[in-house]
Parts: C-alpha cells; sequence; structure tokens
C-alpha cells in the first residue's frame, strides 16, 4: 500500500525562525521539507506514512490576516493533494493554538481532508474547535512534544484510513461532546467505589460524565422602579459605528468597543452597522435598532418607563469567542456600568 | 449480620432423569423442571433449553435471568415472600450454583425485548453469554391478562430457580465467600477513624413490567428503608422488571449486586460499610420529592460521610437520581451516582433527563443508544417475532441477510446501572 | 382541578367517571406540546411525563396528571415538559407499525404505570 501524505503546518518557532519579533512571518510552502516536530512524526509513521510538505506562518501574522492567511494555506494543502493534515502541536500557546484549529476546521471542512491538531486544555483553541476537530490533549510545554507525537501519530493514521474512532479516554483526545462507548478495564460498581474512595479522602477524580455546563447566573432581583432606572444596554451582536472604529473582529473577538450614545435618537444604517460576521447582516445592516433597540429605549425614556438610557453603550462579537474572553470583557464593563451608576442593564444577543 | 457464601462452580448442564449436581455438573430432568414450572395454572406449557457460552445462539426475548441458590443454615429462604415465607435472610449460610443461570423467555407484551447471544459482537455486550444458561420459555394458557402472565412467569423462574439450587444442599461449596456486617454501635467502636458509607439502590417501581419486589413487597408502596447488605445474596430483592433490557437489573443482578460486592471488599479497610439503602422510582413527582428526603434524611441520621446512588431504568428516574444526589450531598454527604446514558445514535444529544452541579461524579455504563449490528446465529431460542418492536429495534432491525441492526439497549445487562459491566463511554 | 391529559383512549374508558380526562388522539409529540401548552397558561404536572422505560415513541400513548390553573407559569413543571420533549426528540417513531394487539399492550401498560401513580395520591 502507498504512503499516506501527510502536509504539517507549524509556526515561526517551531520552524527555527525565531519567537515573538518573527511572529509576522507570512505563510511559506516547503515542500519536501521535514522541519522540527515534524521529524518526530516522521519516525512515529515508520513506513505508514511520510511529510511532503511543511507549512510555515508566524502566529502574529495568521491572527491578524486570518482571512488570507486561511485562504493562502489551504491553497497550499490542496496543491499536495495530502492524505492526511497536521496542526501543532501548540500546546499551551495560544495564538498558535488558534491558528492550528482553524486551519484543521479549514481543510478538514472545506477540503475534505482527514485533519489532527494537538493542543493543551486550557489552550483557547480547545475553547473555539473541541466540538468540531480532534484535538489531542498535550501537555502545557514542548517539553510534552514526545508523549503528544506518540498520541497523535497513531490517531491521525487511524483519522487517514478512516478507520472507527474510539472514545477520548481511549485515543487522548479532548473530548468533542459526542460520547462514545468502550470497554473499561474495570466494571462499573469498581470504579464508582474508587471514585467515591478518592472523593472521600480529597483528592482529585475525574467524573466520567460531565454535567452539562452550569455557568448560569441567577438573574438580580426584579427592578422595583423602573421609571427612576437608569438602564444601558449591552449587546454580543457586533453593532458599532459605521466602519468599525475599534477593528473588533467579525468572529473570536478580542475586545470589545465602548461607545457613545449622547443625543443619538435612534440608530440608522447610515451611522452604524454590525461587524458579525456569524449571522447574515442584511437585516441588522439595514436597521441597526434590530439587534440595540436604541429607538424603542428613547420612546420609553419619553413615556416615563424607563428613567434614562445610559449614554454609553457596549459592544462584542459572540461569534466563537473564547467564554474566558467573554467574561473577562463583562467583569471590566460591568465594573464601568457600576461606576456610572447603571440600574439595569439590556443584554441583546444574536 | 453475618453471611457464609458458598459458591459451586458448575461447568455444563445436562438434561438426565436423575437429577443432580455431580463432578461440577448439573443435571436437570425436563419432565422435573416442567413439572415445577406449571404448578401454576396460568401457564400452558414450559420448554427447556441449554445455551453454552460461545455456541451460536440467540436468546430473545429474554425475562429474567437468576442464579440457583439454596440456604443452608440461618434463618428464611431464598427468595422471601416468594418461595420462602417471610422471615429475615443474610445470614448464616447460603450455597449458589456459579458460571450458570436460570434464564426466563416469552413474549409477555407485543414488544417485550431482551436478547442474549452467546457468540459474536453482542455477547461481549452482555454478561449472560458468559454463563451456561438453562433456558425457560413459557407460554400462557389463552386469554391471560399481561399481568398475571408477567407474574406467573416471573414465579415460575423463581421456583425452578429454587428447585435446581436445592440440588447442592449437601454438597461441600468449592470456594466460600464471608460478609459481615456490624450494627451501628459496634461499626463505630470497631472503627472509628474510617469514613462511614452506605449504597443507595434506586428500585425500578412504576407499574406493569417495571416493579421491583422486596421481600415480596411492590417496592413502588415502600417508603426508603434500610437492610443489611448480607440479604440481597438471598433474594431479598427481585426483578418483575421487563423493560429496558440494558438497564433494569434482572434478579441475578440483585442476587449479585455488584456495588455490594464491591464495597464488601474495601469494608473494614479503607470505609464502614454501614448499611443498604434502598428507594425507589415512582411515577407520581409527589412520591418523588418524599423519596429522596426520606433517603437524604436516613443517610444523615446513619452520620454517613459517602454513598453511592445507583440507578435503573430510562428518563423520569434521572429526575431521583439528580433529586437523590442533590438532596444527600446538601447534607454534606459526598456522592457518586453510576447511571447509563441516552445519547442517541450519534452520541450528540443530552445524555441525561436531568442534570445537577452536584452530580459531579458519576460513572456510566455507556451509550444505550449505540447502534450494533448483530450476525445471523444458528439456533434461536425464544422468538423473533417481537424483535422488530423492542426497544432499541427498528423497522429495519431484522435485515435480509438475517443479520439485526439494534441499538445496545436490547441487549440485556449491557448498560448496566448499577454497574455490573465493563462498558463505558467519554 | 385535576385533569389527565392523554391520548390513550383505555384512560378514557378506565377513569372517566373519576376523574376529569381531556383525551385527544394526538401524536406522542403533540401530546407533549399539549401538555406544554397547559404549562404555559399556568398548569402543574403532577406525574413524570418521561414514565416508563417503554422508551419514547415505541409506545404512542402518554397519559399526564395535571393540576390545571391560569396564572404564573410554574418553572418545574416547565422546566420538566421542556426536559420531556427534548428527550422525546432523540427517539425515531417506532409505533406507526404495530399491529392491533401490540397497540392494545401498550395502552395497557400505559394505563398501569397511571393507575400506579394514582395510586400514591
Amino acid at each position: 500500500m502507498a504512503k499516506i501524505k501527510v502536509v504539517h503546518y507549524i509556526n515561526q518557532f517551531f520552524a527555527q525562525i525565531g519567537g515573538e519579533e518573527k511572529a509576522d512571518y507570512p505563510a511559506e510552502l516547503r515542500v519536501g521539507e521535514i522541519i522540527g516536530p515534524g521529524t518526530a512524526f516522521e519516525s512515529a509513521f515508520g513506513d505508514e506514512a511520510e511529510i511532503v510538505a511543511t507549512i510555515v506562518c508566524g502566529d502574529s501574522y495568521f491572527n491578524e490576516n486570518i482571512d488570507k492567511a486561511k485562504a493562502d494555506i489551504l491553497e497550499m494543502v490542496k496543491s499536495q493533494k495530502p492524505d492526511l493534515f497536521i496542526a501543532g502541536p501548540a500546546f499551551n500557546a495560544g495564538r498558535y493554538g488558534v491558528a492550528c484549529g482553524t486551519i484543521t476546521d479549514a481543510v478538514l471542512n472545506e477540503l475534505g481532508i482527514p485533519a489532527l491538531t494537538g493542543m493543551y486544555e486550557e489552550n483557547p483553541g480547545v475553547d473555539m474547535f473541541a466540538s468540531k476537530l480532534y484535538i489531542v490533549s498535550t501537555k502545557n510545554s514542548a517539553a510534552g512534544m514526545r508523549a503528544a507525537v506518540k498520541k497523535m501519530a497513531p490517531l491521525a493514521l487511524k483519522l487517514a484510513r478512516h478507520e472507527k474512532i474510539g472514545a477520548s479516554v481511549v485515543e487522548g483526545y479532548i473530548p468533542t461532546g459526542v460520547r462514545v462507548n468502550f470497554f473499561e478495564k474495570e466494571r462499573g460498581a469498581k470504579r464508582a467505589v474508587d471514585m467515591l474512595l478518592k472523593k472521600l479522602s480529597d483528592k482529585p477524580f475525574v467524573t466520567e460524565y460531565p454535567m452539562p455546563d452550569f455557568d448560569r447566573v441567577a438573574p438580580n432581583p426584579a427592578v422595583k422602579d423602573m421609571a427612576h432606572a437608569k438602564i444601558a444596554l449591552v449587546t454580543s451582536g457586533g453593532i458599532v459605528p459605521k466602519g468599525n472604529p475599534d477593528h473588533i473582529e467579525s468572529s473570536s473577538a478580542s475586545h470589545y468597543g465602548e461607545y457613545c450614545l449622547d443625543g443619538v435618537e435612534a440608530l440608522s444604517s447610515e451611522t452604524y452597522e454590525t461587524a458579525h460576521g456569524g449571522y447574515d447582516p442584511v437585516y441588522a445592516n439595514d436597521d441597526p435598532n434590530r439587534v440595540l433597540p436604541v429607538d424603542v429605549l428613547r420612546q420609553l425614556e419619553k413615556e416615563g418607563v424607563i428613567g434614562k438610557l445610559h449614554d454609553k453603550y457596549y459592544s462584542t462579537v459572540g461569534n466563537g469567542t473564547a467564554v474566558a474572553s467573554a467574561k473577562a470583557f463583562a467583569a471590566e464593563y460591568a465594573q464601568k456600568l457600576l461606576e456610572d451608576h447603571v440600574d439595569a442593564v439590556i443584554l441583546t444577543s444574536t | 449480620m453475618k453471611l457464609e457464601l458458598g459458591k459451586i462452580y458448575i461447568k455444563d448442564i445436562k438434561f438426565d432423569d436423575c437429577q443432580r449436581i455431580e463432578d461440577g455438573v448439573l443435571y436437570v430432568s425436563k419432565e422435573e423442571l416442567t413439572k415445577i414450572a406449571l404448578s401454576d395454572d396460568h401457564l400452558a406449557s414450559a420448554e427447556f433449553d441449554i445455551a453454552k457460552p460461545g455456541e451460536s445462539v440467540r436468546i430473545t426475548p429474554v425475562k429474567d435471568v437468576i442464579e440457583p441458590r439454596v440456604k443452608v443454615e440461618g434463618s428464611g429462604g431464598v427468595f422471601p415472600g416468594w418461595i420462602a415465607k417471610v422471615d429475615t435472610v443474610g445470614s448464616g449460610k447460603t450455597y449458589a450454583l456459579k458460571g450458570m443461570a436460570v434464564v426466563t423467555a416469552g413474549p409477555i407484551v407485543g414488544f417485550q425485548e431482551g436478547v442474549i447471544d452467546m457468540t459474536g459482537p453482542g455477547a461481549d455486550y452482555t454478561p449472560f453469554s458468559k454463563t451456561i444458561n438453562l433456558v425457560m420459555v413459557c407460554k400462557p394458557v389463552e386469554g391471560l391478562k399481561q399481568h398475571a402472565y408477567e407474574k406467573a412467569v416471573r414465579l415460575a423462574g423463581f421456583r425452578v430457580a429454587a428447585a435446581v439450587g436445592e440440588l447442592a444442599r449437601s454438597l461441600e461449596p468449592d470456594e466460600t465467600e464471608v460478609y459481615e456486617t456490624c450494627t451501628i454501635k459496634e461499626g463505630l467502636e470497631k472503627y472509628p477513624d474510617l469514613p462511614r458509607v452506605a449504597y443507595v439502590q434506586m428500585l425500578q417501581s412504576q407499574g406493569l413490567l417495571h416493579d421491583t419486589y422486596v421481600y415480596g413487597v411492590d417496592a413502588k408502596q415502600i417508603l426508603p428503608t434500610i437492610v443489611s447488605p448480607t440479604e440481597v445474596f438471598d433474594g431479598a430483592i427481585v426483578s418483575g422488571n421487563c423493560v429496558s433490557a440494558c438497564d433494569k437489573n434482572p434478579t441475578y443482578v440483585h442476587q449479585n449486586n455488584p456495588v455490594v460486592e464491591e464495597l464488601f471488599k474495601q469494608h473494614g479497610k479503607t470505609i464502614n460499610f454501614v448499611c443498604h439503602i434502598l428507594t425507589n422510582e415512582n411515577v407520581f413527582l409527589a412520591d418523588k420529592e418524599r423519596s429522596s428526603f426520606f433517603t437524604a434524611k436516613i443517610c444523615k441520621m446513619l452520620d454517613l460521610d459517602g454513598v453511592i446512588v445507583s440507578e435503573e431504568g430510562f428518563g423520569n428516574p434521572d429526575t431521583d437520581l439528580i433529586m437523590n444526589c442533590k438532596k444527600i450531598t446538601a447534607e454534606g454527604i459526598k456522592t457518586v451516582i453510576i447511571t447509563d446514558e441516552y445519547a442517541g445514535r450519534d452520541g450528540k444529544s443530552q445524555s441525561l433527563a436531568d442534570a445537577h452541579a452536584s452530580a459531579d461524579a458519576v460513572v456510566t455504563a455507556g451509550n444505550a443508544n449505540e447502534v450494533v449490528i448483530l450476525p445471523k446465529l444458528d439456533k434461536l431460542i425464544g422468538t423473533l417475532d417481537y424483535i422488530n418492536k423492542i426497544a432499541g429495534a427498528s423497522e429495519t432491525t431484522l435485515r435480509e441477510d438475517g443479520t439485526l441492526e439494534v441499538e445496545i439497549q436490547v441487549i440485556t445487562g449491557a448498560t448496566s446501572e448499577v454497574g455490573f459491566g465493563y462498558l463505558s463511554a467519554r | 382541578m385535576l385533569v389527565i391529559i392523554t391520548n390513550n383512549p383505555l384512560i378514557q374508558e378506565s377513569f372517566g367517571s373519576t376523574y376529569t380526562v381531556d383525551y385527544e388522539a394526538l401524536s406522542y409529540d403533540d401530546i407533549l406540546i399539549k401538555i406544554r401548552d397547559a404549562v404555559h397558561r399556568g398548569a402543574s404536572i403532577l406525574t413524570h411525563p418521561l414514565y416508563g422505560s417503554v422508551k419514547p415513541k415505541e409506545t404512542p400513548y402518554r397519559s399526564v396528571l395535571m393540576e390545571m390553573r391560569e396564572g404564573p407559569v410554574d418553572m418545574d413543571s416547565l422546566l420538566l415538559i421542556e426536559q420531556t420533549i427534548a428527550s422525546a426528540g432523540k427517539f425515531p417513531n417506532k409505533s406507526a407499525g404495530y399491529d392491533e394487539a401490540t397497540l392494545n399492550d401498550c395502552k395497557i401498560i400505559d394505563l398501569s404505570l397511571l393507575q400506579g401513580a394514582l395510586r400514591s395520591m
């Protein structure tokens, strides 16, 4: 059988070009070259597969030129007609992880080529891509390279051969949310007793079924006196002044914007638009009040239903934005809202 | 309470007019067994067959699986409230025939389920592919109502198992296991430094084909109660449950409750196994609240440090499981729960019908919706008439080439929620 | 007022004289929606709608005891019926091809499960 042809993606650091100062290195295809971690993969593959090309790209370059970088890299991958694509592993490097996740996702879904990456569980790339990709769980630094390749190489070969992929705990990938059966070494009752013994002695244990995410916030008590309340608008629907002055990203936002509503009676398509890339923007751009209801709140203000609409609003894009980032944004502007004596906030999403 | 459980290993089963156990071979007479089975006039016929591990045999629809046992010393007898009169069991000496089981089969209702394959991929999922099975297929007298049919087959199974167990009364066990529990005070004195642990077992108790009995009492009608963990070894709990083959507990699993066994292994070493708490899974929501409050209260009154809670069945028992977990945890008691999952054929759906953050230590017996292809086997005990209707099967289950495409929920014991099997999911 | 919402004709026959039975020949999904609508109007659910281990849509019948009220939504009931609808959504409809005898078995089991619950009242 012919060897499986592999294209490998790495960043500037693992290509030994340089560190942060070289992070703007543009995407580059090196046909026939095996670089850095590629040699470890090559030996793990044995006779089964070979790396036919390595793609190198700086992390800043990728993240700042995401659309172009992605398109260029996809062309490079396509040109090699590989059977398999591997990115990283990225360990705990955040931007490298996002790049690996983005490009693995694109190769898999746009080119239909089996693809795999690897990261440390806290890498922001995991939050964004774990439900879409096989991401092998690695240590948090490159010291874990050998262990990472040992798990990634066999899983990659299985993917390339379109074999059935076992449960996450068996194959070593980060749980995708898809439940997969497998036979344990101990029966369930023994595992339950072992887990209880750990729990009783305050030792760490791993649940076999994590309950759905309970990161829910109990609502505050209702505002008693709406007629004198100062109400603010906050949105993850990406409504920004026309031209997107703060360059809020269309997905995976890295920041939020604060904009003045002083004297604004209603939003209009001439002055506002959405930066969001995750929904059809036609209706939001046509009438931005549909996402950020300034018009209605001004009316309620006039009718005396609410005391006042706060003269600043906060906006970001929820599309693929890591929960940790969203939490951090909110923690920051919640403080500002408190300082401005806002009584209540209307959060609009899309 | 102290119970010596003598194990007699059965290597083979043969039909013979002279019933006996000799050199590990069980000889049974079809005629004798039929007489015992048909002593209930609700049953028209009973046929017996033998299925051995590795044989190309499929048994379906399976109703119950029972391990033959006999009480040789101590109060009471096996299956109290059914075969023996009601007396406290769980002490003295009991013999069990290991490596074999009595399997009752037959269609109680039109969508009855339960498949045991003795070979092939299906055999991996059921623990009863590893036992030599004495299978009894019962047919009812004409016009018998479902309730009466279920009860008749249930009791016929116990009678046959008890009669087979009786053949071991004068034998010497191959191996003896001793289980001993203490009273509350003894336990405190003997193991002052060990964490106090109990097992909370939820019993399926919803109605026809969904019932479990404790000393003959329908578990629907109990308030949560405590028993000595040794009592189940004598058949204090029996199954009247014919639905959800994968995660119901056949009588065999009650008799060999794996959580009880595993907790006994730690008893006196790492934990003090205080008692076995029984609760139910009723349909009425107020019953669920009441039973879970009682269970949590019992746990608190016993000053427990930890409990394992096991579920039985699909759907509304998830609500009982989460209520129990939440309320017991709220008493400051550390809790581990055992369940199985219904995550859809693709594994992408929410696995349980309820959830709570206190359920942070979960053992899962796997996704019952997983699809497997079972090959055509040479011999069938029972009938395939119902295979297209059983839970987890579909219109296309029985394929033209004779193979079956089914969810593993049709396989008896595939996703045991008392942790009898090895299957899990991530 | 206590009402049994059901699509099982046997419930009407057996309980019609002692309970108010709201029978309608609806599908498994639609009877759940009907229960949800009642909850939206303020009713409380008294028996768990995911009763029985016969999986959703392996029986076509559902019968649920409700305390009918108009007024604020009972959040526990709403959560319960929404979870039930979500759970039922995982299962394909298998009861379509059932013969009369099997449907009859389904009706009897449904009746028996509700009877068990009502005995607790």
